[in-house]
């Protein structure tokens, strides 16, 4: 893919973890690329299938959902339920033909600033690598 | 009062403007008999007296677009083209409306559209189905893959219809076109007012079959069948291909003694079946079915009370609103299939989905429920 | 008649022509004294006037000096319509010693100044090309003979229902002679078999048997029972009527006194109590039957001779009577044919459900005479504590629009019979709309509803059955708001007046027209209301629509003054401008007999063609038919016509937008665009023609020959045309035109079928606007080119 190519990334982030991660890079100065765009929501859970797919439809290189470790969801069991509904996304991107790397989901923590901008490095790589979202319906240049 | 001459327009084609309120269609109307606050002449008044605010009530959007009430309309009005076009004038006001399983169905379609989608969707075929690109016949499948993953929590594979289709088909000697990369029909975007959304899918399917070569296409799903038939034609001019269900493919198949199930796979019991509105009432496709019920061995069939032209719809269309109205018809009709059958055949896989969700939401209303081409294919003695 | 042409083309034409100016009506657009001028400059013209009225005294005054002064022999007066004015003129001109039909109008006010005001130049040009294709056809118009035929004075009622007794009864007593046939054994129709009338309560038999044994024992009434019309031929004055009457194996020696019945062991369902009750195979239908004659069933009869055993009449009764073809030769025919009841099988479990039954059913039930001795019950004997009517049933749906008219009334009369009854009876009406218009109907509704018979605005679209054989109504009480549940004893439903089931029969058999909803259609729906189109022929009851009693009566009463009019005055005296045949050229083809609405064209082999000048209606289909242009009709002659067609194109023509409007409905139509000052382009010209059955392909031809830039053939909507089917003639033949348009290189987009009603002036006005719109477009494309005839020949 050419190398002028810049992902765009959606990422879902909880209030209570790996938002409060992202403040801390913020915070500290991590640098991270600019492709990312959150949407803070204030739990895992809340993330439903549709939500990733819509941010597919409408030109989404990649989508992050991010959430606090397994255990530390402050709504007890939040997290495990994301985990099941992204499970089900990947499996509809499978039958959709959308590659499932464009999907992460990650438990980040309120002290993992660096780990936050990690992670962001890492998913615009392996996006790069990948190129562009193949729907091209309503992507906007 | 801007937008009132599209407004206009659609009160003259649906021939709305006829409506005496005479009130035949609340009192056969499913909704109406569990909710009092819908009325459906009562939304045809509000329109017809300039009352636009109506476009965005709930009301709109909880009809079940069943035609229960159009077959009894007096004044020949075509009250589901009337609510189709109107969602389509609500959408354009940008109202929302409540979309069922948190929209991710109505995402899937708007994403299916995107020509440059290229799907993987024929997973349920297994090794020993034989099925071909270009052919003669074409198997519809409707979007059950998806299904599939989505409806998993309540027991359904819808796709078990599919592979039940195309095993009746290899029995017979046809090997079916199924194509990979076939996309939604598009009939709950066109009911749910997106027209521009239906258009792109139905371009896509059409350009598909025709290179397919198919000179019949047969489906499972009568809401992919309306659309195939009906809708296309309206919107894309008459089609060079034949649009039939399967169930009047298996009579017709029963019909010329080409199809015989086997006795020793005998269904000892009653059975009751559901007839889908968009197959029954939208297409008058009544006795196929029935047909063949009634030449399964074993298979006793006992009727609804409502049947036919006057059967009630499952509770829900185009996955919207769905709610405690849609509940309360599940509920009803349930309580009255347990009470004359051990088991309930569909003929959608829709009313499959809507059946079963019901059954896990309320107590002691569990019973087997089956899909048609299912049934058939287990009484040729296929393990599905 | 040729001899007659050829000695009026020696004539020496004198034309004097009359431009009004209607106050400023015309004159406030168009300039008068300019048109004047123009058509001084025609030949023949000897003599023009400009007139402020020509209407008033002094302007007839002044063209009747003319005709004497000047030795005028056409008049042509250009003003207003000549559907407002022509009678005025024709007898002026007449009473000046010239022939009525050497008179020609041109109309340029409703054509011209009232549509045209803010084109004063373009308004006046075509007041000149107006009144120049009149006096162009002025030159061709040939006087006419009065037309008189004689009128037999009897006349013919069929349908022996309230409506058909009364009218035979006002005939009998003007003193013609009246036959009254009735397709049943006895006279009465459907009045008979009901219990009370409303709202006043009523006994139907008791008013309507005195009336049906005063026209049994009228001197001047032949009834015709049992008997049904075969044929019907000729016209008004002289109906040539075949009757058939059925066997009833009974001779007119049966005093009916009833031993027979008695005796008779076969027994089957009485039709007249709708089945509910038994009769015998040889019987009468009910105790006040007129005439008092039994029948006998011979579909139910076993022939086992009881009865003519038991008979004290000598031959009263004949097993070897068979059906006996009747003529008879009236003047003037009613047609009172009745209605039938809608029959709602299949609809709320009627003919499936115990306790649903129709009005006309219950009616029966709770008469003294019916088959429960009038008590009302259930089918199982029970006597019902709640009754629920349920309206509109077979009414006000998309297969039959209409308003039956009596079911509001008759429900609540049946309810209030119930109540008064039995005043613990629980009554439910479901309605949609209560419409009692008529007479003290407003004032019994109201007494009703003091009864405490609940009005329920919503009818349900199904009723279920339980197993009690009670019947359950879930319904949406549209006015609550609410969908509510009710379980009643007993349902009856307000069934509608249908067509009679011979209505289409009938409508053939006498060449009458039926309006859409399938009852007969009067001349006029307003003004004509008793009349047919076709001269002669009335309507009376419910035949032309539903009608309560009183209403049948009074349209029956006038229906018999209509008829009694020609038999009066003894001869009728029709418009001449007529048919006519030039045997010279006829060959015989009978194309024009074939298409003729009213047979009044006498085809036999052999046998030169014959006009029956009574029974033609001068629609001039016939002249437009005829291949070889035998036929005429006079005063719309192809060459009266076709003068007009080249004084109006004799200049830019394809600037010119060409009308051919029928008299009855797009001429009118015009005419009403003009009242109502419904604009239109100027450049429109009309040519009146009686009805578009006379549009013919050579007068198109004419018109596309002399290059106009667009034509328009105009008549009634299809289904109401008054020359009955002129229009449909019309559009087939010029379907017919249209393919031909290809081969003579005219643009198809020049020629145009509409149809416009006389109301529709709007509608004509945006109509010829969009013509224009097209005229110009091709104009522009250099579309607007003449047919060429001699085109064909080139290799």
């Amino acid at each position: 893919m050419t190398s002028g190519f810049e992902p765009r990334i959606v990422a879902f982030c909880c209030n209570w973890c790996a938002y409060a991660g992202a403040d801390l890079a913020g915070v500290s100065r991590f640098q991270y690329p600019s492709n990312i765009r959150i949407i803070r929501v204030m739990c895992s859970g809340r993330v439903e299938p549709s939500f990733i797919l819509n941010a597919f439809d409408l030109g989404a290189d990649g989508v992050l959902v991010a959430g606090c470790h397994k255990g530390d969801c402050h709504y007890l069991t939040g997290n495990d339920k994301a985990e099941g509904k992204i499970e089900q996304t990947r499996k509809l991107m499978d039958i959709l033909g959308l590659e499932q790397e464009r999907l992460r989901l990650e438990w980040i923590s309120a002290s993992e600033g660096l780990r936050f901008s990690e992670v962001m490095r890492e998913f615009v790589e392996e996006l790069k690598k990948r190129g562009p979202n193949p729907l091209k319906r309503k992507v906007v240049s | 009062m801007s937008n009132r001459s599209s407004i206009d327009g659609i009160i003259e084609r649906s021939r709305a403007y006829n409506c005496v309120q005479c009130a035949k269609c609340s009192s056969v109307c499913p909704l109406s008999g569990v909710d009092e606050s819908f009325s459906p002449r009562l939304i045809a008044e509000k329109i017809l007296l300039g009352f636009d605010e109506i476009l965005y009530e709930k009301g709109l959007w909880t009809c079940l677009t069943c035609g229960a009430c159009d077959d009894k309309c007096p004044s020949d009005v075509d009250y589901r083209g009337f609510i189709r076009e109107l969602r389509g004038k609500s959408r354009q006001r940008e109202e929302v409306w409540k979309c069922a399983h948190g929209g991710v169905l109505q995402s899937l379609m708007r994403m299916m559209s995107d020509s440059a989608l290229k799907q993987d969707r024929v997973g349920w075929i297994t090794g020993d189905m034989k099925v071909a690109d270009k052919g003669e016949i074409l198997f519809f499948v409707g979007c059950l893959p998806y299904f599939d993953i989505i409806f998993e929590d309540f027991g359904v594979k819808s796709t078990d219809i599919a592979g039940s289709a195309v095993k009746i088909f290899n029995h017979l000697g046809v090997t079916p076109v199924v194509m990979q990369d076939e996309r939604c029909c598009g009939h709950d975007l066109l009911w749910s007012g997106d027209t521009e959304n239906f258009m792109r899918l139905a371009k896509n399917n059409l350009k598909q079959i025709k290179k397919t070569g198919a000179v019949k296409v047969v489906t499972s799903c009568p809401e992919c069948y309306r659309t195939l038939k009906l809708d296309y034609a309206e919107y894309f001019g008459e089609q060079d291909f034949e649009v039939l269900h399967f169930s009047e493919y298996l009579s017709d198949s029963i019909n010329r003694g080409e199809l015989v199930f086997n006795e020793a796979c005998r269904l000892n019991g009653r059975v009751t079946y559901q007839d889908p509105c968009r197959l029954g009432r939208h297409l008058g496709v009544y006795e196929q079915p029935r047909d063949v019920l009634g030449s399964i061995p074993g298979a006793c069939l006992g009727e609804l009370e409502l049947n036919r032209d006057r059967a009630v719809c499952c509770g829900s269309s185009c996955w919207i609103n769905c709610g405690q109205s849609s509940k309360e018809i599940q509920k009803r009709k349930l309580e009255e299939a347990k009470s004359i059958a051990d088991l309930l055949v569909t003929a959608c896989p829709k009313c499959q989905i809507h059946l079963k969700c019901a059954m896990g939401d309320l107590e002691g209303m569990d019973m087997d429920v089956v899909d048609l081409t299912v049934l058939a294919a287990r009484a040729l003695g296929y393990l599905v | 008649m040729n001899k007659e042409k050829k000695n009026e083309e020696k004539e020496e034409l004198r034309i004097g022509v009359y431009v009004c100016d209607c106050g400023s009506n015309i004159a406030g657009v168009v300039d008068c004294a300019a048109v004047a001028r123009e058509i001084e400059k025609l030949d023949d013209v000897v003599i023009v006037r400009e007139n402020k009225y020509t209407c008033s005294d002094s302007g007839q005054e002044e063209i009747k000096k003319d005709i004497k002064k000047h030795k005028l022999n056409r008049v042509v007066v250009a003003s207003c319509s000549p559907r407002l004015h022509e009678p005025t003129f024709r007898k002026c001109v007449e009473s000046a010693g010239l022939n009525r039909y050497l008179f020609e109008m041109a109309n340029i006010r409703e054509h011209c100044s009232w549509v045209h005001p803010k084109n004063p130049t373009e308004a006046t040009e075509k007041a000149k090309d107006l009144t120049k294709m009149a006096v162009a056809k002025a030159r061709k118009l040939k006087p006419l003979p009065k037309i008189q035929s004689p009128v037999i004075n009897e006349a013919l009622v069929v349908g022996g229902g309230v409506a058909g007794i009364q009218a035979a009864l006002d005939l009998a007593d003007m003193g013609f002679k009246t036959y009254l046939v009735e397709k049943e054994p006895s006279i009465g129709g459907h009045m008979a078999a009901l219990d009370k009338t409303f709202p006043t309560i009523d006994c139907s038999i008791c008013i309507l048997g005195p009336k049906m044994s005063d026209a049994g024992n009228h001197p001047n009434i032949e009834l015709l029972t049992y008997s049904e019309i075969e044929s019907v031929e000729g016209y008004i004055g002289n109906f040539k009527v075949k009757v058939r009457k059925k066997a009833r194996y009974i001779t007119d020696e049966c005093n009916g006194c009833g031993e027979c019945w008695k005796v008779c062991p076969v027994i089957t369902k009485n039709e007249f109590d709708l089945g509910l009750g038994p009769r015998k195979a040889i019987y009468i239908p009910f105790p006040q039957a007129v005439p008092l004659k039994a029948t006998i069933d011979m579909n139910a009869c076993i022939e086992c001779g009881l009865c003519e055993e038991v008979c004290e009449r000598e031959g009263a009764i004949d097993f070897k009577q068979e059906d006996e073809i009747i003529e008879l030769n009236v003047g003037t025919i009613i047609v009172a044919t009745g209605f039938t009841d809608y029959d709602p099988s299949g609809e709320y479990g009627y003919g499936e459900y115990d306790n649903v039954l129709t009005g006309m059913d219950y009616e029966r039930l709770i008469n003294a005479a019916g088959p429960t001795l009038g008590n009302v019950t259930r089918k199982d004997g029970k006597k019902p504590k709640s009754i629920a009517w349920i309206q509109c049933v077979g009414s006000r749906n998309k297969d039959n629009t209409h308003c039956s008219n009596v079911c509001c009334m008759y429900a609540m009369k049946e309810a209030m019979q119930i109540k008064e009854k039995y005043p613990d009876t629980e009554v439910y009406i479901f309605y949609i709309d209560i419409r009692a218009f008529g007479k003290d109907f407003e004032e019994f509704y109201k007494r009703l509803m003091n009864k405490g018979v609940r009005f329920i605005r919503g009818v349900p679209a199904e009723i279920k059955e339980t197993p009690e054989k009670n019947l359950k109504i879930v319904v949406e009480n549209t006015i609550l708001g609410r969908v509510c549940e009710y379980e009643v004893e007993m349902v009856v439903l307000s069934t509608g007046i249908m067509p009679n089931t011979d209505a289409q029969e009938m409508q053939r058999k006498l060449n009458i027209s039926r309006t859409a909803d399938g009852f007969f259609m009067e001349a006029h729906p307003k003004l004509r209301p008793v009349d047919t189109p076709t001269d002669g022929i009335y309507l009376a009851g419910c035949s032309q629509g539903p009608k309560d009693i009183p209403n049948s009566v009074s349209q029956a009463k006038g229906a018999a003054a209509s008829a009694a009019i020609p038999m009066i005055r003894g001869v009728v005296e029709p418009d001449s401008t007529i048919a006519s045949v030039d045997l010279d050229k006829c060959t015989n083809c009978a194309l024009c007999a074939k298409y003729c609405p009213y047979n009044a064209i006498v085809h036999e082999k052999n046998k030169p063609l014959k006009i029956i000048e009574a029974a033609c209606k001068g629609c001039g289909t016939c002249a437009a038919i005829c291949p070889v242009g035998a036929m005429e009709q006079e005063g719309f002659t192809d060459a009266q016509l076709i003068s007009e067609i080249e004084a109006v194109l004799e200049e830019n023509p394809e600037e010119k937008i060409l009308a051919f409007l029928c008299n009855w409905c797009s001429y009118a139509g015009a005419d009403t665009a003009g009242i109502s000052r419904f604009e239109y382009p100027p450049n429109v010209r009309i040519i009146k023609y009686m009805c578009s059955g006379r549009a013919s392909a050579r007068l198109v031809d004419k018109a596309f020959e002399l290059n106009a830039g667009m034509v328009l053939v105009s008549g009634c909507h299809i289904g109401d045309c008054h020359y009955i089917d002129g229009n449909y003639s019309c559009e087939e033949r010029m379907d017919k035109y249209r393919k031909t348009l290809e081969a003579k290189a005219i643009d198809p987009r020049r020629f145009h079928v509409e149809w416009f009603s006389a109301a529709e002036g709007g509608e004509f006005a945006e109509y010829m606007k969009e013509l224009e719109d097209m005229r110009k477009k091709l104009q522009e494309e250099g579309k607007l080119t003449p047919w060429k005839k001699k085109a064909k020949k080139k290799p």
